[in-house]
């Protein structure tokens, strides 16, 4: 199984070519991608405090960790599919992975994948901050 | 006040599915999240990103005259075409990006009323071609200084004590938060008002479905609550000058106050600014338990 860095690179590299809009549509596809809520999440949601406070739109999420391997379950505002599609996509990189590989999530994924001239510099230092927001999670999480 | 000051300035989204075709017209989507158009926009709509095609990228401010034109040209813009504004949040972006095209002095623009939420409400067809117009010969005059305000005429207007709305959430404009609820920081280091700005949050101004309230609410809400004078110049701000650009619409257009600009400066300047004033708290002079007025004379 590719570690998280390998698994990045491969999204980066689907990525930096494509132009402007067909980003956008690739980012697209992953927010299709990202699952819905299961129940048990979606009954934490109402009684655990698990909303991004710091990102500009309705952000939810669990880092799971189970016999030392990462699960991020995430739910994301339907009308934000940027943030949904980049949320989606470190949810894949870290899926299954040992705990210690969250440390490989760059702040800088949005310009490796040539997103932040894109999508202008205020949105993408949210992007960052959930970047970082999500490793932290991960490295903590129990 | 029965009706809008300039009704025109509104069109519905009947009259835009009317008229998606129509060659005087360019449908024009501006919003804070990029992908939400390439998911799906209006039928023969083209987007102007508010942040990577209208401002400059290098300076904090917006493209000069001749990037102005260039955008007009390239979305298939004459100096004749009537541009109907709309976008998500209730149409914070596309109030913008409307703002940006007064300061370049476009002589024919419109929103629509209720935006995406709108559309989408209504369960109106998206699509998802991206729409190409034979390239114009635009050409722009140089900017409007009379809808924007620039940090020191903003400090004149505010020692000569004239209306300063502050649109920002109460929690933004009392100093308590330095940011939206659930936004980043982008950077202010202080926080608090421009002293005698009233606090009239944006939201105020619209409905659930994204349209604006009506010219009885409006009126109710910025000239009897709030004491502003329509005759009096006014300046509105926020952070960045979104939000702001939404209340400048509503003050200029929709309630006709004569002399109303937007600092698009914000707090995101004023609030690093050196030696400039600054209010904390809920009350716009000073703390609530001296008798200074609410609104400005």
């Amino acid at each position: 199984m590719e570690t998280v860095n390998e698994r990045l690179d491969q999204i980066v590299e689907e990525f930096v070519d494509l132009d402007g809009r067909e980003k956008l549509e690739l980012l697209l596809d992953f927010a299709n991608r990202l699952p819905p809520l299961s129940d048990e999440y979606t009954a934490k949601k109402n009684t655990e405090d698990r909303r991004v406070h710091e990102c500009q739109t309705s952000v939810f999420l669990w880092p799971e960790i189970s016999n030392g391997s990462m699960n991020l379950v995430a739910e994301v505002a339907e009308e934000a599919p940027t943030v949904k599609g980049f949320v989606a996509i470190l949810a894949e990189a870290v899926a299954s992975r040992p705990q210690p590989e969250a440390q490989e999530l760059p702040e800088d994924l949005l310009e490796k994948m040539g997103l932040a001239d894109v999508l202008g510099m205020l949105r993408s230092r949210g992007l960052r901050a959930i970047v970082s927001r999500v490793r932290q999670e991960l490295i903590n999480a129990k | 006040m029965a009706e809008y000051a300039d009704p025109d300035v509104l069109v519905s989204t009947e009259w835009v599915a009317e008229h998606h075709n129509d060659p005087a017209v360019r449908i024009v989507e501006s919003n804070e999240d990029r992908a939400l158009y390439t998911q799906g926009h209006v039928p023969g709509a083209v987007e102007i990103d508010w942040q990577v095609d209208l401002q400059d990228q290098v300076v904090r401010d917006y493209v000069d005259r001749k990037g102005f034109e260039k955008i007009c040209r390239s979305n298939g813009i004459t100096n004749d075409t009537t541009v109907i504004f709309y976008g998500d949040k209730n149409n914070w972006w596309a109030c913008y990006a409307f703002w940006v095209f007064k300061l370049y002095g476009h002589p024919q623009c419109k929103i629509m009323n209720g935006g995406r939420k709108k559309w989408q409400l209504e369960d109106r067809s998206w699509s998802t071609d991206r729409a190409s117009y034979a390239p114009t010969t635009y050409i722009a005059p140089e900017q409007d200084k009379s809808v924007r305000a620039l940090r020191e005429e903003v400090l004149k207007h505010q020692k000569a004590g004239k209306n300063l709305v502050d649109v920002r959430s109460p929690e933004e404009y009392s100093g308590e938060r330095l940011h939206m609820p659930d936004y980043p920081n982008e950077g202010a280091l202080r926080g608090g008002h421009i002293p005698g700005a009233v606090n009239i949050p944006w939201p105020l101004s619209v409905n659930e479905d994204g349209t604006f309230k009506t010219a009885k609410e409006l009126e109710k809400l910025y000239c009897k609550t709030n004491h502003l004078k329509r005759r009096s110049p006014t300046i509105a701000y926020c952070r960045i000058g979104e939000r702001s650009s939404l209340t400048w619409f509503v003050l200029k257009y929709l309630l006709g106050f004569g002399n109303v600009r937007n600092y698009d400066g914000s707090w995101m300047e004023w609030g690093n600014c050196v030696g400039v004033p600054i209010i904390k708290g809920s009350h716009p002079q000073s703390a609530p338990d001296t008798n200074t007025p609410t609104s400005s004379p």
